[in-house]
């Protein structure tokens, strides 16, 4: 018989590490799925056999850098690994990845991701900054344009936003050009846009992350109160600027606010550990990803605000460490003090931010004309070389008259039959277009030569052809020959 | 649940249908060891010696340095021994072993009727008697009623919030009447607006019951609370019935808290004139064969306990004295059941898969006194007594909640104690 020395308590909680990274690895796989889904049926085969490559490499990599670790430092592999799940930050690093990007490119940045950005540090549970951050980062720092030949996307929402409308827009008609060119807010919603991999359905996200809320894999305060920041921040600013409620809702549905909200800024191991901490963190991450996205005009805010909290975090949990009933207070002074400042700069931040501007419509060229005075009229020569009487009272004169080809390289003047009737033009006909081909000749179009008809000495002055202002006043060089006959 | 706080609670498997509906049996051991402990005071008035005779509720010894707390024999016949033996505590302690005639001779104790005597009468009755706090921590209760002023609330606490535990309800369901007269005496010694007798609402039968008992009485009603574990811990009590807190004791804010069974002990005391010499024992878990509530006389070895519950399931065995989350293992179980035992819980022995801290906060999300268990541990691992100071390690009562939430399977509770133990030494060098 033996009797256990066992210090209290002697009970536990059917809540494990490992089911709570279970269930979170399930949670991203749905996200994936429907990206799987979207690229299936909008893209095809390609883009498809393209999110399978990004995904497969970046867990690959994630997982044989934490062997090649283990094997390095003499530790059990099977159990160092099922005690640092790698494999997630490999899902959550893909997830962020746009579909164009190089499989190398993943690679590279997944093996810096787990080497610099958790286990230098110590490992699981040790590490400052949120790995999956670090990855996407690298990438943002070294491998933008690496990306793969045949698989090509159009902009996301947030680069349209960022590089077109600065964020800030005001104009009506520019609001809805910038809406249907993202297929209107509801599509923000669904997600049926490229962007990153995992990053566009907000509302599938959504879903998960309140599954994942209430199964305690996640807190939902940092979701709820980041999300919940930039929504009344950019409706503040908004209200400033005069935009619609389009705006904050603009802001929470694009560049993957609601995936960093409910899967990266949630990594516990990089944020605070208590509730007051929680909430101040997320709400600086959503100041900071407000700025950025309107100050710094940068479409990635959610990932470096995510990265700069994280190394925020040890500071909130110094300020946090009280009894937290007696320290209530404290937190809410701080929080309190954090979101007049974010609330402050965000207003500061748009107020210097000129709304974007219509692009000035382009002035319709003027047509340039030519008459008796333009400068070839006066200088080409024309030669009446005969007439015929067409015996109705009007007269045919043939004549040649120097044109473009002549000025250029002396080459044959172009040769024109001119009916005159009663001072009148009745018709120009070309008999032979000796000027530039295509340009020159042009003088044969039929809406050029009926410009004539009916003009006289008095009023002679036609459009010229556009590029051919030279030929057009050879050819009114003739047409005031004949009449001057 | 607030945005800025933990929920500061949890609701836990109770495990309560093993033992609640069954039968209660009353041990008659040969022998008995009385152990002689009353918290810091280790040096009691001895009133006995080896060879005397002695009858049930004869008073064996006083404790009196501190606060008065007097011990009896909870047997009749004769002293065998005056000797140290381990106690719950796994320290030495000096225990009196009376070896039972089985006939459970009563000594002639006075009795009080209550409505005739004043307060001073019945708190000087109640230190006499050795009424002391029946959930497991011992307190004498006289102390509460000595000082009590403009108290609110009298709140008689039936709540068992451990799992396992059922010896309340049993008291609640078999003795109600002599608790009900421990009651009105306690209301008489506090004069608080109102009485509230608290249960947790998923025991609805046993609030039935209690509510029909009550019929027509005024002032005293039954309170239903959540089914949350440390919902019967004083502070959290007070709380959930008040929503007020408090820094020290529950007067601060009017109430006065005392255990069911404490009533029922007091008012037993008034009218047979027997002190605590007995009481109501779960012995339950997954390590012994019967589950049972069973009485038991003070200074019975666990042993024989487990041996009348059909004795244990297996041969690897934790065993905890009161519920598994907060009650203390013994290495053996030749130990004595002191008065303020509530249960025996025996446990299989478990393997725990310890992974790193992933740093979630659960811990301090549920801790009821608000602490942040999870950096107390870093700060006790860097020795930062300062920050230890900062985060109120000496307000832990090692519920043993961080523990039971920690997904990682981490002894937070134990590195808790350790820095708690740590800290105070620290401070007391100073």
């Amino acid at each position: 018989m033996k009797f256990n020395y066992s210090p209290a308590p002697n009970y536990r909680s059917a809540l494990s590490t490992k089911r709570i990274m279970l269930e979170l690895l399930l949670g991203l796989l749905v996200v994936y799925a429907f990206s799987l889904y979207y690229y299936a049926t909008h893209f095809g085969t390609p883009y498809l056999m393209q999110a399978l490559i990004i995904m497969a490499v970046s867990v690959g990599s994630c997982v044989l850098t934490e062997v090649v670790w283990a094997l390095a430092n003499k530790k059990n592999v099977i159990s160092y690994l099922t005690g640092s799940f790698p494999w997630i930050t490999g899902v959550i690093l893909a997830l962020m990845m746009p579909i164009s990007i190089h499989w190398y490119a993943v690679a590279i940045s997944a093996v810096l991701c787990i080497l610099f950005g958790k286990l230098v540090f110590g490992g699981f549970g040790q590490n400052i900054f949120n790995p999956a951050a670090v990855g996407r980062a690298v990438i943002f720092a070294a491998f933008t344009g690496l990306t793969t030949a045949d698989i090509v996307t159009s902009a996301t929402p947030t680069t349209v936003m960022a590089s077109t409308y600065s964020w800030c827009v005001t104009d009506a008609s520019m609001v809805s050009a910038l809406l249907d060119s993202v297929g209107g807010l509801q599509n923000l919603l669904f997600g049926f846009y490229p962007g990153a991999l995992g990053e566009t359905s907000a509302l599938l996200i959504l879903i998960v992350g309140v599954v994942l809320a209430i199964r305690k894999v996640i807190d939902w305060r940092v979701p709820v109160v980041y999300i919940g920041s930039v929504f009344v921040l950019t409706s503040v600013m908004a209200l400033y600027k005069g935009m619609g409620m389009w705006y904050p809702v603009y802001h929470i549905l694009t560049g993957g606010l609601f995936f960093g909200a409910v899967f990266m800024a949630t990594d516990p191991v990089t944020t605070p550990t208590s509730a007051a901490g929680r909430v101040i963190y997320a709400l600086g991450c959503a100041i900071l990803t407000v700025l950025i996205r309107v100050k710094a005009n940068l479409p990635e805010g959610v990932l470096y605000s995510i990265l700069i909290m994280n190394a925020c975090s040890p500071m909130i949990e110094r300020v946090c460490d009280c009894e937290q009933i007696k320290g209530l207070k404290t937190s809410l002074i701080t929080f309190a003090c954090v979101a007049v400042l974010g609330l402050g700069s965000g207003v500061l931040a748009i107020h210097a931010v000129e709304p974007a501007k219509k692009p000035e419509p382009k002035p319709e060229p003027k047509p340039v004309t030519v008459n008796k005075d333009s400068k070839f009229v006066q200088d080409f020569k024309a030669t009446v070389n005969g007439s015929t009487d067409n015996g109705d009272g009007s007269i045919t004169y043939a004549i040649s008259c120097e044109g473009y080809a002549v000025m250029d390289h002396d080459g044959e003047p172009n040769e024109l039959e001119i009916t005159v009737k009663d001072s009148a033009v009745v018709s120009v006909k070309v008999v032979k277009a000796m000027d530039t081909e295509y340009i020159g000749d042009r003088i044969t179009d039929a809406d050029f030569r009926e410009q004539f008809v009916g003009l006289t000495l008095e009023d002679l002055e036609v459009e010229a052809l556009s590029g051919a202002t030279i030929s057009s006043s050879s050819v009114l060089k003739a047409v005031m020959t004949a009449l001057e006959q | 649940m607030s945005l800025f706080k933990g929920p500061m609670r949890t609701h836990l498997n109770g495990h309560k249908d093993l033992t609640e509906h069954g039968e209660v049996v009353s041990l008659n051991p040969s022998k008995v060891s009385i152990p002689l402990f009353a918290g810091a005071d280790t040096n009691p008035e001895i009133l006995v010696n080896v060879g005397d005779e002695v009858k049930v509720g004869t008073k064996i010894a006083q404790f009196s340095s501190r606060f008065v707390i007097p011990v009896f024999s909870s047997v009749s016949g004769k002293v065998e021994a005056i000797e140290d033996q381990l106690h719950q505590s796994l320290k030495k302690v000096k225990h009196v072993v009376i070896a039972s005639d089985g006939k459970f001779t009563k000594e002639s104790n006075p009795t009080i009727d209550y409505e005739k005597a004043s307060k001073e009468e019945l708190v000087d009755f109640m230190m006499n008697a050795g009424i002391i706090g029946c959930g497991g921590a011992g307190f004498p209760s006289y102390v509460k009623y000595k000082f009590a002023k403009d108290v609110e609330k009298l709140i008689i606490n039936a709540v068992e919030c451990e799992p396992y535990i059922t010896s309340d309800y049993k008291t609640v369901e078999l003795h109600f009447d002599e608790m009900l007269l421990g009651i009105k005496a306690m209301q008489k010694m506090c004069e608080p607006k109102e009485v509230l007798i608290a249960i947790k609402k998923s025991h609805p039968e046993l609030i039935q019951f209690v509510n029909e008992k009550l019929n027509g009485e005024k002032d005293i009603r039954c309170v239903s609370v959540p089914d949350v574990y440390p919902m019967g811990w004083e502070r959290t009590l007070v709380y959930e019935l008040t929503k007020k807190r408090y820094d020290k004791l529950p007067a601060e804010v009017g109430c006065v808290v005392n255990n069911a069974t404490t009533a029922y002990m007091f008012g037993k005391a008034m009218t047979t004139g027997e002190p605590i010499v007995s009481r109501m024992l779960t012995v339950s878990g997954d390590g012994v064969k019967e589950p049972k509530n069973v009485e038991v006389p003070v200074g019975t070895s666990f042993h024989e306990v487990v041996e009348a519950c059909g004795g244990y399931t297996g041969e690897d065995m934790v065993v905890c004295f009161g519920g598994p989350m907060m009650g203390g293992t013994v290495t053996t179980d030749a130990v004595s059941v002191e008065r303020q035992n509530n249960a025996l819980t025996v446990l299989k022995k478990q393997a725990i898969d310890e992974v790193a801290c992933l740093r979630c906060g659960s811990c301090s999300d549920h801790c009821p006194s608000g602490l942040q268990p999870v950096r107390i541990n870093q700060a006790a691992k860097l020795k930062d007594n300062e920050r230890l100071g900062k985060l109120r390690v000496d307000k832990c009562i090692e519920c043993g909640m961080c523990t039971y939430v920690c997904p990682s399977k981490i002894a937070v509770t134990e590195n808790v104690r350790r820095a708690k133990r740590a800290y105070m030494m620290a401070n007391a060098k100073k």
